[in-house]
């Protein structure tokens, strides 16, 4: 039997300290990965509701018009731009997708993903920058604008699934590190504040019109696909499409990777653990918040969201990680 | 013949484009070329059947391609058949259809492959560089764009008994231009003995006062240095410059070399090419041994000015390829004279920085105030000796062109031996006869200023018309320091890819050498290739490409 024969006694051990990560590529991670998760939420707000647009079938224009403005609230963007009512979905979709001056395009969203994956390309793996590198110049290139024209549907597809495989890629080809944790930390930031406002938004819009039962049912449907929860939805609701039982689902489930809880214990797990490893002694305010808002969620009842009401509550949701945000910017990025 | 211009596709879904590409490529029916592979005729792509059945894949798939329907039969004829050696010195054919005998296995195998087959390597190449976002950045606006790095598929192959006097030229040079740096900071010697006229280096703006007495680690300056070579007709290697400050190109070197193993494994088949992979590692010991005293585990930094930076992608490349920090100006504070990161757990020493900013904007306390891309304070963290720099600040006064020409009695005056590799014949316009005579032959003549590099600058004497060169006449009047002349080196030519065909294009190489605890010659370097018909310049600011370069192992070719 032959033993590989070192020629002396390693002086190293694998039980080191983790290499202190530069506060500049702290920022540039988290901010990539909230760019990424953006992307991918903007697409699928745009699909689900062109197709939706379409189930409806033929709408009075006010209520085509509603049905914008609340795809532009969530995406925090402006008001519906005055023009011919029907190819306002074609004008705003454009506006939302590829308009360079619009800070809340899909467009300005993924090149500044890429420039700042640019600026970190050291830190992140050769996969992670090829699939992020692929989803920028698939929207830059010079026949993005054509090809969505063709299939806005496929378009938002590959935007979605690209995201994804990106995410993905960050999970599986980099160590989890604070490096990761600060992409996991941006992530769930990102999903839980697009999350709530969809969610208050379309509440407050079924609120003020009148509809019939069947399209409010097609409106929550759509709600959950905009969250990527119908599925799973459908299986633990037996397809009732109940507006309290919907909303407590997007909020409360347990296990979800798409529910607002899920999400917020994870935004938690990921910042106790990067305070951990920079400042062990340290309380972080982010974290703190974080860490009650989780028992919240975790200890929470419908009836309280009913109590409480929905916009209401949704927003107070939406201010305290807009707080979490602050605060991370400060305890880690400026210096 | 009707010419259509396409646009499409960026880099995404390529995977399917290559695929649908090469089942027509295969078919050889179809003839493409990339647009700045060699020049705006090989803008296109030439199709022979009718072209309907393949305009829409093609539209979504190439925006860099133009559609030229020719109706011409292709086909048999051998890409090399047409090839011209134009009484220079041919780096693979001794004459026409005679290639070099290290050449030939590659010959062969070119002539044998066809346009089409070539062809579809060029689009694997491309597509590969895009994807990886290998590129640099022109500024020809406020943003910058990025762009790739031309890059022409056949290999420079550099035979073993040529490698071995390069090699030794370059390592001789370096360690004497490191011996000149330490001098005119601090005993002067060459200069007392008039070897090397004072005014010339005290008055140079490259010289840094701020340097002098300074003792810098192991007294090393020049760590890492680019010298650029070329070959006269007589096949001569000739130094053409030093680049002793921050020489580039390094990243291209060894990502051509990782693109031709993926497009080109075959021909690797019938050398024996030296391994340059190792470069990261090397520099990494480089950067170590350039650590003050202290340090036994030292932290190292890259400095890069930032992601617009023209060489941006390099400085990346190189700080993940060691595992070390990439760092901007912002990114590093200095606090009693110590430098540190900022990290998201505070601050953390750095002991060397491998800094790609000029000297000049590397301090603004020191040097340029409104630098924003440098360290307050970083100059007096290292004349305390508290950080390594690399390379040294000051090496400026060494490459200077207004230097160049004394390099070969610097060999004599600090080895006592003479110089392996020769300059090229020199004028110094400050001295009189020199002028004079530069003043009267400026059509024969390339004069080149002595503060700008990347082919800015410069006047090609023979090539650039009257008014021109009676602009520079009356510059080098005004200020005959800033000037020094060559005669024109016609530069060896090497195969290119242009069309359908190849031809010979003018090439230099650029080996790059370490010196750390030994000084370790890169076997290969960045050949770089003036894309255009019958030029000069090979700059990549200039429409220059680059080739991989092959070292042999040794002489003989396996067949």
């Amino acid at each position: 039997m032959t033993t590989l024969a070192f020629p002396t006694v390693p002086k190293f051990s694998v039980h080191h300290a983790a290499r202190p990560m530069m506060a500049r590529d702290a920022d540039a991670m988290y901010w990539m990965s909230r760019y990424v998760e953006r992307a991918e939420h903007t697409a699928r707000l745009l699909m689900v509701n062109a197709t939706l647009l379409m189930d409806v079938g033929d709408l009075a224009p006010k209520f085509l018009r509603e049905q914008w403005q609340g795809v532009l609230t969530i995406l925090r963007s402006e008001a519906v731009p005055p023009g011919d009512a029907k190819l306002l979905g074609s004008r705003i979709a454009h506006h939302l997708t590829f308009n360079a001056d619009n800070p809340n395009s899909m467009y300005t969203g993924l090149s500044r993903a890429r420039e700042n994956a640019r600026a970190i390309r050291e830190n992140i793996s050769a996969e992670m920058w090829e699939s992020i590198n692929k989803l920028y110049w698939s929207i830059r290139g010079d026949d993005a604008v054509a090809r969505f024209d063709d299939s806005p549907d496929d378009f938002y597809r590959q935007v979605m699934n690209d995201s994804m495989l990106f995410q993905g890629l960050t999970d599986q080809t980099m160590a989890h590190d604070q490096r990761w944790l600060f992409t996991q930390l941006g992530k769930y930031l990102e999903r839980i504040d697009i999350t709530c406002r969809a969610v208050e938004t379309k509440f407050n819009i079924l609120q003020q019109v009148k509809m019939e039962t069947a399209l409010r049912t097609i409106q929550w449907m759509a709600v959950l696909r905009s969250c990527c929860s119908i599925e799973t939805y459908r299986r633990n609701h037996a397809g009732d499409m109940d507006p309290l039982r919907v909303i407590s689902f997007i909020l409360l489930e347990r296990n979800f990777p798409r529910s607002v809880r899920y999400g917020v214990a994870m935004a938690h797990q990921a910042l106790a653990a990067i305070r951990a490893e920079t400042n062990p002694l340290a309380i972080d305010p982010g974290e703190r918040i974080l860490g009650r808002l989780s028992a919240q969620l975790e200890y929470a009842e419908p009836s309280e969201i009913a109590e409480v009401g929905v916009p209401d509550y949704m927003q107070k949701m939406q201010a305290q990680i807009a707080e979490v945000a602050v605060a991370v910017q400060k305890a880690y990025f400026l210096y | 013949m009707s010419v259509a211009a396409l646009s499409g596709l960026h880099g995404f879904a390529v995977c399917g484009f290559r695929a649908w590409l090469c089942d027509y490529l295969d078919r050889g029916r179809y003839l493409i070329a990339v647009p700045g592979r060699a020049g705006p005729a090989a803008n296109a792509v030439t199709v022979q059947s009718d072209p309907r059945a393949i305009v829409p894949p093609i539209a979504l798939a190439a925006p860099f391609l133009t559609i030229r329907f020719t109706g011409q039969p292709l086909g048999s004829r051998r890409m090399f058949d047409k090839y011209e050696v134009d009484g220079l010195f041919d780096e693979m054919f001794e004459m026409p259809g005679k290639p070099r005998t290290h050449y030939s296995a590659v010959a062969s195998r070119l002539g044998e492959l066809g346009p089409a087959a070539f062809n579809r390597r060029v689009r694997m190449a491309d597509v590969t560089f895009r994807n990886q976002g290998i590129t640099f950045t022109v500024y020809n606006d406020q943003r910058g764009v990025e762009k790739i790095f031309p890059f022409d598929l056949i290999p420079r192959i550099v035979p073993a008994n040529e490698w071995d006097i390069i090699e030794r030229g370059l390592v001789q040079r370096i360690t004497a231009l490191n011996h000149f740096c330490h001098d005119v900071y601090h005993e002067r010697r060459i200069l007392k003995e008039k070897i090397i006229p004072a005014d010339l280096i005290l008055g140079a703006k490259m010289f840094r006062h701020e340097m002098s007495n300074v003792n810098v680690p192991r007294n090393t300056y020049i760590h890492i240095c680019g010298t650029d070579l070329v070959r006269d007709r007589k096949g001569q290697y000739f130094v053409l410059e030093d680049n002793g400050r921050t020489p580039s190109g390094v990243s291209y070197v060894l990502e051509n070399r990782g693109v031709m193993k993926r497009v080109f494994p075959g021909l690797f088949g019938a050398y024996r090419v030296r391994a340059i992979e190792d470069y990261p590692y090397n520099l990494l010991q480089c950067l170590k041994y350039a650590a003050p005293n202290r340090a036994e585990e030292p932290v190292i930094a890259v400095l890069t000015p930032g992601v617009y930076n023209s060489a941006y992608f390099e400085h990346s490349f190189l700080a993940r390829q060691m595992g070390v920090e990439l760092v901007e100006g912002r990114d590093l504070i200095v606090e009693n004279s110590f430098v540190f990161m900022r990290t998201t757990a505070g601050l953390r020493r750095v002991d060397v920085i491998y800094r790609r900013v000029d000297d000049d904007f590397l301090d603004p306390l020191c040097f340029r105030p409104d630098s924003v891309l440098g360290v307050p304070g970083l100059m007096n963290a290292y004349r305390s000796g508290n950080v390594g720099l690399v390379n040294a600040v000051g090496t400026g006064v060494a490459d200077d062109k207004a230097i160049y020409p004394f390099v070969p009695d610097m060999i004599k005056f600090y080895l006592g031996q003479d110089a392996i590799l020769p300059n090229v014949p020199t004028y110094i316009c400050a001295k009189d006869d020199d002028r004079k005579y530069v003043l009267e032959n400026l059509d024969k003549l390339v004069v080149k200023s002595t503060n700008e590099s990347g082919g800015y600058g410069m006047l090609m004497g023979h090539q650039a018309p009257a008014a021109e060169r009676a602009l520079f006449a009356e510059k080098i009047i005004a200020d005959p320091r800033n000037f020094i002349a060559q005669p024109i080196v016609e530069l060896s030519q090497h195969p290119s890819f242009v069309d359908d065909h190849f031809e010979g294009r003018r090439v230099d190489l650029r080996p790059y050498i370490l010196y750390g605890e030994k000084v370790i010659v890169m076997p290969g370097g960045l050949t770089r290739v003036a894309l255009r018909k019958g030029s000069l310049v090979v700059n990549s600011s200039q429409g220059g490409g680059s080739k991989d370069t092959w070292v042999l192992e040794e002489d003989e070719v396996k067949e």
